[in-house]
């Protein structure tokens, strides 16, 4: 339980924090200070196991459906950085508490800081790769906040930016590599990952996996080409650069390669890699030091330098170099974070950090100075101090490592020339600032800052100089666990003395403090060149460079992609649905031809094809010219019923006719306000590339009816025929499906319709469009909008036409014929009237109030549905009866018929409704006396 | 076959929803322009008794009624009650910006209803036909939603173009039926699989029906490359019917495929897996590279939209369980955080003017801290950085396509995921970094909508911290 609350306290108690400020600022410096020492001494229960050689693991269920126990680990490595989190952490929140300008409340300060301490320790004491990953994101987000603290400075949100997507991108690049590696060793869990490095190393996907990670913990660590971040980081305040960028944030990634260093470490690709990297990043970070005017720019630029040599360590791989790569860890953090504070301390009472006007303080802050002095001095790698035991034991490792190659000299000649480096910018700092003549021109005069805000550092700095003389009694039992957890086995032998004999490593130290004096005495000359050089950094610029190209790229796609023409739109559709419809016709698991015999070609067939074709061909030649085009496609109309007849549908056919007139009435009704003509607008290149979409589209929709027809197939119809006659008393199977098997369908058809003659009616009541008044060669229209002939015809027509709809309806349950066709024909009769005779004409015979045919339609056939259930039958069912009529004969009478009716009114009323009202909209359009509801 | 009562026990909750739709059109008929609200505590009332009965009647053993048309199982249960509590958050964030712009009228509610029983419809499908009915019930309304802005020229043209490519998708969608009852002879879910795990990929008819249905579910998902419809949509459409279109819809395209590839074929899934795998991955690819350059934030939305469907492809194509399962679990995480994230943008605008620039955002923290950090959950959700649930459902999806060993796809998910992360990260800047417009408006909130943002917002962390949850409901609906 114990772990557990060491990483909760400080997440539950960021809120805690963050309120309790409201009460004071000394409250929540209080509340902080206590609660890292509450997470502290939840830690100490368990903080002696990892020395008896255990290693604690607790776990409780999280996510138990995909395996993942919320499991916490403690052993020597996951302790150093815990106390290292922890009491670093609590300098941090004492040196704060007087840093930071009285005004500020502190209450979000300590509550990031503490979001971020849990975050961090959640890290180090995970036992789960994904619960890992989550801390480590989580650091991320909380080292956002805490760099962006003076967010309404630009430095502060573009350092905070840049920090956050190169670590948080870094660690969805992690995410990757951790699920890889879950799945070779078959567990997120480390206690089972680390058994398992031979299998781990041997896997295929190795190579990808390590990449991915180490980009993870390259991002974090700073690590070159990713260090650029880093200084941006440093617009936080100090005390969060004496934190993040020395103990916590950026020794994550080098946490993660210790963790790991098992499994992934000693193959090739991890030693070019890592070893790559770290030297790089070692070289680079500290030839920028060197040149930095900036304290903290100085600082941060070591910091990226001393990650480098530590990742070096590790990309070396051997036992021995783990331990110096761990024990350069706890020393880089002691140093690091007092210089830090130190640097802090300086901008604190001078105002400015930079190194060419400060100078001389020795004379302001002697206690200051002296402090400063032992870190820096320390991390020159000056003997007595703890840098340089660690130090001295990597130039020994790399002598070690290189002395089996070919060029072997040259990795320890440019570690030389890192530490050479090193010394010099660590003399820069201590020398440019304490001595060097005196101050320009500061802002505020120096003076000693309070005690409290000295304490953390002189803390900090005895435990460089205890580390540093006393070696083997003070850190040496604490590196022995931390080691045999990194290695998983056995510590190696190390000794820890000051004085190892006379060798290469001293002679390389050696080197590096006479070397960094003699760079330090020269530097005017080379910060000439640094400024002609400078902005040029390859980083940085890399990306940006990135970043623009990846805007660019996405601007181009949008360009390309996104035109938001319609056309255009519906072009990817189809090209998309033909290029993976090709797939489908590509899979050669079955023939596209089916197994069904081919029928022999009649002639009537291929005279309909031949003519269905061609009708479709003209009226794509011919849609320009509107009204020929409608034409056409009206003899498409009937060749589709003359096709039902063909197949034995005749009922289907009189349907398709009636239909057919009565759609080409309502086109002609709305074609009466378009221009006759339709204008050219494609160019022929662009009509040719339709036209081969168009035709690959049918030839593709081709295919596909060709494999469907030649397959058998058992059609539902079968049952419909066997049935009509004896279940539905009537032979007309169309028509018994209609009333009776689909009775439900069909009445919710003709309210459907009902509802749509209302709606148009809805949206053309009173609407009066101007039509054209001529034609496209200025021609007016006809003025004899009724010709009498005509006229007299259709009225003649009108009683005869009546009566076949009677004959059709009254047929319809046997022959071919029923309610729908029966009120079409009805509805046509009518309209002819309408057409020939003007609306006038009409209403003063006919009511235009179609209302009551529909509702009467409406009630009639629900009526019939109902009535079947008084007799105890479900709702629609038919009953029929043959009666015999005087003169008809034997007559079928079957209920279903009155549901008929039904549909025949609401037909009539409805089809009535709208075509009445398309025509009355065009009024205007027709000149001279008639004008008004006469024409038609 | 007699009609037995019982059976409409298990639809209760798409009977609330028909009836409250059909009280909202009747009764607004009768209220004056200072009653409206009536309609919308009307619909809020109807949905939560939705949630309440989708409770009562849900759990226990899958039941097929209707004679095989529809069906209730653990899926469905889980994905009505996602849906009627997403579309509450979706009609709750809407009503100050419809008010505001006196808009707050009946059409509005009763388009959204049905659009929400077409949904309901369609997640308890049982065969083709159902799932086309809801389907089409669910999109006709959606298409006057768009266009719902009588005034606006833009919101005609989306609407315009929205009704002939969902026509075209929904043709192409019927097509694959088609040809799927042409092979199997049955449009029921269960025979259909029978029928399919007998003769396999031997009959042509049915690779070509298969086809067509991945395209067809490549539509309504808006999957590249048949996403077109879904930024010119998006930034058309008025922004509540983009919140309303843009979250629940997903969760109801989501049954659209699991009930077609999974329970119809899932014996094919060779077939439709390669499919779905080009469709992955130009989703994810073509989504976060394109959002990165849309300084509109609707269109932004929209491609990251785009993204999130190749994420959801991941755990459908993995044909595994547990790979529906996340793929469910990361379409209702998506469906919440769109809503939420829609949400914001209603809040921001105001009477004749849009929130629809990404600089509209800026500085929403110091107009209003809260809303601000919410706006920050969801966009770190969508980036999925933990410990939001966004993290949660990537990892789940991405473990799930590990596991079948494509583990390329997983690392082309994760590289674009990356890239991906730049543009959430972006909006989050213009919220705490930049300052206020001069003559920005004040934020259109009410209490109701606080709270449901809050909700919103801190669901997509608490469900980071504990999703086992809702993941163990995942799993359910797939043991």
């Amino acid at each position: 339980m114990n772990l557990l609350l060491v990483v909760l306290v400080p997440l539950v108690g960021a809120g805690l924090t963050g309120w309790i400020s409201r009460f004071g600022r000394m409250k929540s410096a209080w509340m902080t200070g206590g609660l890292t020492l509450l997470s502290l001494a939840c830690l100490a229960p368990s903080a002696l196991a990892p020395f008896a050689g255990e290693v604690v693991v607790r776990r409780w269920p999280w996510i138990p459906e995909v395996g993942l126990d919320l499991a916490f680990r403690l052993d020597g490595l996951g302790l150093l950085f815990a106390i290292m989190i922890l009491g670093i952490g609590l300098l941090v929140v004492l040196y704060a508490r007087y840093y930071l300008p009285e005004r500020d409340g502190l209450g979000r300060f300590y509550a990031y800081l503490l979001l971020f301490m849990g975050s961090m320790l959640g890290i180090v004491l995970s036992e789960n790769l994904i619960q890992l990953l989550i801390f480590w994101e989580m650091t991320s987000l909380s080292s956002f906040l805490l760099i962006s603290y003076a967010y309404r400075k630009q430095e502060s949100r573009t350092g905070a930016r840049m920090a956050l997507t190169v670590t948080g991108l870094g660690g969805l690049a992690m995410l990757g590599g951790f699920l890889l590696l879950g799945e070779m060793a078959g567990s997120y869990e480390l206690s089972v990952i680390l058994t398992q490095g031979d299998a781990i190393r041997a896997d295929p996907l190795y190579t990808p996996m390590l990449v991915l990670i180490l980009l993870g913990a390259f991002t974090k660590s700073a690590q070159f080409p990713f260090h650029f971040w880093l200084p941006h980081a440093m617009a936080a305040p100090t005390p969060v650069s004496a934190y993040l960028h020395s103990a916590t944030l950026v020794k994550a990634g080098v946490f993660l390669l210790a963790r790991l260093f098992p499994v992934l470490s000693g193959t090739p690709e991890w030693t070019w890699l890592v070893i790559g990297t770290g030297l790089a990043t070692l070289l680079i970070g500290a030839g920028i030091a060197f040149f930095k005017h900036d304290l903290k720019g100085l600082l941060a630029y070591s910091t990226i330098s001393h990650l480098g040599l530590i990742t070096l360590l590790f990309g070396l791989g051997t036992p021995l170099a783990a331990v110096a790569a761990v024990f350069h860890i706890l020393n880089h953090a002691t140093f690091k974070a007092s210089l830090f504070m130190a640097a802090g301390i300086i901008d604190h009472e001078c105002g400015t950090r930079d190194m060419r006007r400060i100078n001389g303080l020795w004379k302001f802050m002697p206690y200051t100075a002296t402090l400063a002095m032992v870190a820096a001095a320390s991390m020159a790698g000056v003997p007595l101090f703890n840098g340089f035991l660690s130090k001295e034991m990597f130039f020994a490792e790399t002598a070690d490592f290189s002395s089996g190659f070919e060029y072997g000299w040259i990795l320890p000649s440019l570690v030389g020339l890192a530490g050479v480096l090193a010394v010099a910018y660590s003399l820069r700092f201590i020398h440019d600032v304490f001595f060097n003549g005196d101050p320009i021109d500061l802002p505020k005069t120096p003076q000693e800052p309070p005690f409290w805000m000295k304490a953390p550092v002189a803390v900090l700095v005895a435990i460089c100089l205890l580390v540093g003389v006393l070696p083997a009694l003070t850190v040496a039992p604490l590196l022995k666990i931390v080691v045999a957890a990194v290695l998983q086995a056995p510590p190696p032998a190390f000794d820890l003395a000051i004085w190892h004999g006379f060798g290469l490593p001293v002679v390389m130290s050696l080197i590096a403090l006479f070397g960094g004096v003699l760079v330090y005495t020269t530097r005017r000359p080379l910060f000439k060149l640094a400024e002609r050089v400078e902005g040029q950094l390859l980083a940085k610029a890399l990306h940006d460079w990135i970043l623009a190209g990846l805007l660019h790229g996405s601007a181009l796609a949008t360009r390309w992609l996104d035109s938001g023409s319609l056309q255009r739109l519906v072009l990817t559709l189809v090209l998309s649905v033909l290029a993976l419809g090709l797939v489908g016709f590509l899979d050669d698991g079955s023939p596209l031809t089916g197994p069904r015999a081919i029928l022999p070609i009649d002639g009537v067939s291929l005279f309909m094809t031949a003519m269905l074709i061609l009708v479709a061909t003209a009226t794509l030649v011919l849609h320009r010219r509107r009204l020929t085009a409608l034409i056409v496609v009206g003899a498409m109309g009937l060749l589709v019923a003359l096709i039902f007849v063909k197949f034995s549908a005749p009922d289907l056919a009189l349907t398709q006719l009636s239909v057919e007139i009565v759609t080409i009435v309502l086109l002609l009704l709305a074609l009466y306000f378009l221009p006759q003509h339709s204008p050219d607008e494609s160019s022929w290149a662009r009509r040719l590339r339709d036209g081969g979409v168009a035709i690959l589209a049918g030839a593709g929709a081709g295919a596909l009816t060709w494999s469907i027809l030649t397959r058998p197939f058992d059609s539902i119809s079968d049952y419909f025929l066997a049935n009509s006659l004896p279940g539905g008393g009537g032979s007309n199977v169309v028509n018994v499906i209609l009333v009776d098997f689909r009775g439900y369908d069909t009445l919710g058809e003709i309210s459907v319709l009902a509802l749509a003659g209302l709606g148009i009616h809805a949206l053309l009541k009173d609407l009066r469009l101007p039509g054209l008044e001529r034609d496209a060669e200025g021609r007016p229209w006809n003025w004899d909008l009724h010709p009498s002939i005509m006229a007299a015809l259709t009225r003649l027509l009108l009683p005869l036409a009546l009566l076949v709809s009677v004959f059709i309806f009254l047929r319809g349950h046997n022959q071919p014929g029923g309610g729908f066709i029966a009120g079409l024909i009805t509805a046509v009769a009518l309209i002819m009237q309408y057409l020939t005779n003007g609306v006038a004409w009409t209403h003063s015979r006919l009511s235009g109030n179609m209302y009551p045919l529909i509702g009467a339609g409406l009630l009639i056939a629900t009526l019939a549905g109902l009535g079947s259930l008084v007799f105890g039958y479900p709702f629609l069912t038919s009953a029929y009866t043959h009666v015999h009529w005087p003169i008809v004969g034997d007559f079928e009478l079957a209920s279903a018929m009155i549901f008929d009716l039904g549909v025949y009114l609401v037909v009539v009323g409805a089809t009535l409704l709208i075509l009445i009202h398309l025509g009355l909209m065009h009024q205007a359009s027709h000149p001279g006396p008639n004008q008004g509801e006469e024409s038609l | 076959m007699p009609f037995d009562a019982a059976q409409l026990l298990p639809i209760l909750p798409e009977i609330t929803i028909l009836v409250t739709a059909s009280l909202v059109l009747l009764v607004d008929l009768y209220l004056d322009d200072q009653q409206k609200d009536l309609n919308h505590s009307l619909t809020l009332v109807g949905i939560l008794i939705a949630i309440a009965l989708t409770g009562a009647v849900g759990g226990g053993e899958a039941r097929v009624f209707f004679d095989g048309n529809l069906v209730r199982d653990a899926l469905s249960d889980l994905l009505k009650g996602s849906i009627l509590v997403v579309s509450l958050l979706a009609f709750v964030y809407a009503r100050p910006w419809l008010r505001d712009r006196g808009m707050l009228v009946g059409e509005f509610y009763v388009l959204g209803l049905f659009a929400v029983l077409g949904m309901l419809i369609m997640v308890s499908a049982n065969s083709f036909l159902t799932l086309y009915l809801g389907l089409e019930l669910q999109a006709l309304t959606l298409y006057a939603l768009v266009a719902f802005d009588r005034d606006s020229r833009k919101g005609a043209e989306a609407g315009m173009k929205y009704f002939v490519l969902g026509a075209l998708g929904s043709g192409m969608l019927l097509y694959g039926i088609s040809m799927i009852y042409g092979a199997t002879g049955s449009i029921e879910f269960g025979p259909v699989a029978a029928a399919v795990a007998e003769q396999e990929i031997s009959n042509k008819v049915l690779v070509f029906g298969i086809v067509f249905l991945v395209i067809g579910i490549g539509f309504k998902f808006g999957a590249v490359p048949f996403h077109m419809w879904v930024p010119d949509i998006y930034e058309g459409a008025p922004t509540p019917a983009v919140l309303i279109l843009g979250s629940a819809p997903k969760i109801a395209a989501f049954a659209l495929a699991i009930r077609m590839l999974v329970d119809g074929l899932e014996s094919l899934h060779t077939d439709w897996q390669g499919m779905l795998v080009i469709l992955a991955v130009l989703s994810m690819g073509l989504g976060n590279l394109v959002a990165i350059a849309q300084s509109n934030i609707k269109r932004m939305l929209a491609y990251s939209t785009i993204s999130h469907v190749g994420f959801i492809f991941l755990g459908l194509l993995s044909g595994s369980q547990q790979g529906y399962a996340s793929a469910m679990f990361y379409t209702i995480v998506y469906a919440v955080m769109s809503a939420g994230a829609f949400g914001i943008l209603l809040i921001l605008g105001r009477k004749g003017f849009d929130a629809e620039r990404l600089e509209d955002l800026k500085g929403l923290n110091d107009r209003d801290s809260w809303y601000a950090a919410m706006m920050a959950l969801i966009m770190f959700s969508m980036a999925g950085v933990p410990p939001t649930v966004g993290f949660m459902a990537k990892l789940l999806v991405l473990e799930s396509v590990i596991r079948i060993d494509m583990v390329w796809l997983a690392l082309v998910a994760v590289f674009f995921s990356i890239i991906g992360a730049f543009y959430y990260l972006r909006v989050v800047k213009f919220i705490y970094f930049d300052k206020p417009a001069e003559d920005a408006p004040a934020l259109l909130t009410t209490g109701g909508v606080r709270f449901a943002m809050s909700v919103n917002g801190l669901a997509l962390l608490v469900l980071g911290l504990f999703p086992a949850a809702l993941l163990s409901l995942c799993q359910a609906a797939f043991a």
